[in-house]
């Protein structure tokens, strides 16, 4: 209103021009306004929200019902921004660096040739109250910055609109309130997703909240006004794209189709899915090249996840015969892809496969497992973070040469799990993390033990059942390598389970016993006396154990690179300072 | 016994680190209609829906109280008795802020809050007496549950329309939630969450709701807390409550000091062969709330 007022009265002109600078100044320079105040003054018309609710992740750090860490930190106001640490107020992401991927049981790469130069690792969704044209979205990060590299926009219903996206970012020790120039798109959203790649990260990042600002239309005219712009570039764009296609296609004669088909069909393996996909708009020849299905043994379509859905699939499935490999994670999220659509894909264009990784795909349901169990040849299945309501496991039991099998965050039940794991005997890589319906995690396993001598990875992350003795029946599995059992033990007495472990899998590499409360020193010494290979130990949050042992970890364990001390309440920082210079090789993390 | 060592530690604590001093902030949220009085650790209002999403949606309709008194004898073994308590009523405080609990049984929250604090990073360990009101304005209806020897009080026109049931394993050693060191399982007590005493009863406009730890309970006789809590009958104005709220407290750690005078302490203590005369120097929380619909 005062600009108003200001704009008919020449003699304020002065004052107007400033005001408006003033404004602007507010707006280009948030990113340089200093840390404690995060009040933003914004220009008339326009409003600020915070999140109102967290609609989908793929990585949490605490279990499902627990609020501590979780994403649903992220709703509301800023709690403990400007602080910088590890609070168990905001969302923390469950790994970082490369000590993950690193891991054997990490899934492999379905199409190394189409790899993303920044790939994004993990995403959330979060919803706000208003749909606005938007302005700026604020980040608030407390605890190691900088994993941010894609952030997307939409209206509820809409397709999703890239707003940025950028390489991680390499942050000093601090929190920051990080807000990357974001595309000014006309267009109305009331949801953010935002993509994370935490690969350089030395330890865990965390976001307290999200501030989106833009503009909300008062009215329809308001905002078809708005849109309107909008409109007009869109018809310039493609007429000048369709200009440089007919310049394109007045080029003389196409060299490359004399080759004989069987060499093009190989020099097409090279290619990248989009890469293929403009191709096969060249000419006619090319077309049919690039629907052979050899190029399609091996599919992830995890980087074009906003792209698909039941019309991409049903197009796949005239080009694909024998896919070995498919990666549909993060595809599905909201049922873009019916369940009908991806049995009949998978019964007609999927007989032999092998490798198959369905994370956070919603159409997920008894049909549907059961469906997959009739693929036998598969050897390596992923499903993380399916949905809640599935049960069913059973129909998995069917498959019966699985080496590698994730079921993180599922609702799988001991019975279920323990018939999986008597049928495949060669599993190798065993991931439940988060299974929260696994009771008796103890018969599991002896079953194990029993059933899968080949064992190479356990992970069984904030699981609730163990007992000391249940996981003494792994120290029979002697090709154990990775051991993760954090939080699986927070108040119980770990008793001998430590020393029957070091004695049996003397091969071990990482081991993860964070949140143990029970272990002291004296428990240790087995495991430093016998597993001589260890990479990675995880202690944090053990609050008994001294400088001490620490030392001799140090000193005896010649292949250590990570060693987490966190919350360790007897460890000293100047302490944890002199063995960094001491052990260079060694990631410390305190 | 282990337990009783405490109870006799706790004498020192007086406005200890495990007490919420009493504090003279006030808070008067008019949407909500509740004019409330705060001198301690919790208290947040959401819906109660157990979906995160309609918490904010909705309009609030449920306002949570609690208090929670840590047990002071776990500083003889490096243990801050503050931060069990503290991060348990936080954490309800949390819960309740993001609609994860349901009005009609605050138990729930308890426990839940309780299962919370074993998947903090930081090892956070001692143990603490509970008590939490969730007044929910849909039905008028208070839902309370209650561990230990904190408790409420709820009073209409000068009468005890409830008032909490104290558990005690014997004399002066209530129930507690604990989460005690590892290898000390064995010799501490620690009571389920679910071993909560759950209520709930209708309440009127006007209604004084007082929810205190056992150093109000065990210093000021029933008599005098009555005739404090009638001067807010029905109540509106924030700084008045908080005017009571303030003497409540002031005249609970008076007649803690005072050793002649005969507390309800000593009357128990008396009446279970103990021959004891004066207050019980103890951390004194105190909320005061009208119920105003």
């Amino acid at each position: 209103m005062d600009l108003v007022a200001s704009l008919t009265n020449s003699n304020h002109n002065d004052e107007y021009k400033q005001l408006i600078a003033e404004k602007q100044n507010v707006f280009e320079g948030i990113s340089e306004i200093d840390n404690t105040e995060y009040e933003i003054k914004l220009r008339p018309g326009a409003i600020e929200q915070f999140v109102q609710s967290v609609l989908s992740y793929s990585s949490k750090y605490n279990s499902i019902s627990s609020i501590l860490y979780a994403p649903e930190n992220l709703i509301g106001k800023p709690s403990k921004y400007p602080m910088y640490g590890d609070f168990p107020d905001t969302y923390l992401l469950r790994s970082y660096g490369k000590w993950w991927k690193e891991s054997e049981a990490a899934q492999p790469e379905y199409m190394p040739h189409d790899v993303d130069p920044i790939p994004s690792e993990d995403f959330v969704t979060v919803r706000f109250e208003y749909a606005v044209f938007p302005k700026d979205v604020f980040i608030y990060e407390t605890y190691h910055p900088g994993a941010v590299v894609r952030i997307w926009g939409r209206k509820y219903g809409n397709p999703w609109n890239l707003l940025w996206k950028g390489p991680p970012q390499t942050c000093p020790v601090a929190s920051r309130k990080y807000s990357p120039p974001i595309r000014q798109i006309k267009e109305l959203i009331n949801e953010l997703r935002i993509e994370f790649n935490q690969s350089h990260l030395r330890y865990h990042t965390s976001l307290d909240a999200i501030l989106l600002t833009g503009f909300r239309p008062k009215s329809l005219l308001q905002m078809t006004i708005l849109q309107k712009g909008l409109l007009d570039t869109f018809v310039k764009e493609s007429c000048e794209r369709r200009e440089q296609l007919q310049c394109f296609n007045d080029d003389g004669v196409d060299l490359f189709c004399n080759l004989p088909f069987e060499v093009m069909v190989h020099i097409f393996q090279y290619l990248d899915l989009k890469s293929l996909c403009r191709c096969a708009q060249v000419n006619k020849k090319w077309y049919f090249v690039s629907l052979d299905p050899a190029l399609y043994r091996a599919i992830s379509l995890k980087k074009y996840w906003h792209k698909v859905d039941n019309k991409i699939i049903q197009d796949f499935m005239n080009k694909c015969k024998n896919v070995k490999k498919l990666d549909l994670s993060w595809c599905s999220n909201e049922k873009q892809i019916k369940e009908v659509v991806f049995v009949q894909f998978l019964e007609q264009c999927c007989k032999n496969i092998t490798h198959l990784s369905l994370d956070c795909c919603s159409f997920i349901n008894t049909i549907v497992l059961g469906e997959i169990g009739k693929c036998n040849d598969l050897t390596d299945l992923r499903l993380r973070n399916c949905k809640r309501s599935v049960k069913d496991f059973g129909p998995l039991a069917q498959l019966h040469k699985l080496t590698a099998l994730d079921l993180c965050s599922s609702c799988i039940t001991d019975e279920q799990l323990i018939n999986i794991l008597k049928a495949n005997t060669n599993l190798k890589h065993l991931i439940i993390d988060f299974c929260d319906y696994l009771e008796t995690l103890d018969q599991v396993a002896e079953t194990v033990s029993m059933f899968n001598p080949y064992l190479v990875t356990w992970s069984s992350w904030k699981t609730l059942s163990f007992t000391s003795e249940g996981i003494g029946h792994l120290a029979r599995c002697s090709y154990l390598r990775e051991l993760d059992l954090g939080w699986c033990l927070i108040l119980n007495e770990p008793a001998n389970c430590i020393e029957k472990i070091s004695l049996g899998c003397k091969d071990l590499r990482r081991l993860i016993i964070s949140g143990w409360r029970g272990v002291n020193d004296h428990l240790l010494l087995p495991l430093i006396r016998s597993c001589k290979q260890l990479t990675q130990l995880d202690l944090l949050g053990i609050k008994n154990i001294s400088s001490d042992i620490c030392e001799r970890i140090l000193a005896s364990l010649p292949k250590l690179t990570l060693l987490d001390i966190s919350f360790c309440d007897l460890i000293k920082t100047e302490q944890v300072l002199i063995w960094r210079e001491q052990y260079p090789n060694v990631v410390i993390q305190h | 016994m282990f337990r009783r060592q405490y109870r006799e530690l706790i004498g020192l604590d007086v406005d200890g680190v495990d007490s919420m001093v009493v504090r003279a902030e006030v808070e008067v949220v008019k949407d909500r209609e509740l004019v409330r009085d705060r001198v301690t650790r919790v208290k947040a209002s959401g819906s109660g829906s157990s979906g995160v999403a309609e918490a904010c949606a909705k309009p609030c309709f449920t306002i949570v109280d609690g208090v929670a008194d840590g047990v002071g004898g776990w500083r003889a073994y490096g243990i801050d008795p503050g931060e069990f308590s503290l991060h348990l009523m936080q954490t309800c405080e949390r819960l309740v802020g993001i609609g994860r609990f349901t009005p009609s049984n605050p138990s729930e929250l308890l426990a839940r809050s309780y299962y919370e604090l074993l998947q903090h990073k930081k090892a956070i360990l001692g143990s603490s007496t509970a008590c939490v009101v969730v007044l929910n304005k849909e039905n008028c209806m208070l839902y309370t549950a209650n561990i230990g020897d904190s408790g409420f009080m709820v009073v209409r026109h000068g009468k005890v329309i409830h008032k909490s049931e104290e558990q005690q394993h014997y004399f002066n050693t209530p129930f507690q939630l604990s989460l005690p060191p590892p290898g000390y399982q064995a010799n501490v007590l620690s009571d389920q969450p679910d071993s909560a005493i759950t209520n709930n009863f209708p309440v009127e406009d006007g209604d004084v709701i007082l929810v205190a730890t056992d150093g109000v309970f065990d210093n000021l006789p029933q008599s005098l807390l009555i005739k404090e809590l009638c001067k807010v009958q029905g109540e509106r104005c924030a700084s008045r409550l908080q005017t009571v709220a303030n003497s409540i407290a002031w005249m609970a750690r008076n007649l803690s000091f005072d050793e002649t005078f005969i507390s309800p302490f000593a009357e128990s203590a008396f009446a279970n062969g103990i021959n004891t005369i004066g207050g019980k120097p103890d951390d004194i929380t105190v909320i005061l709330a009208t119920v105003a619909i």
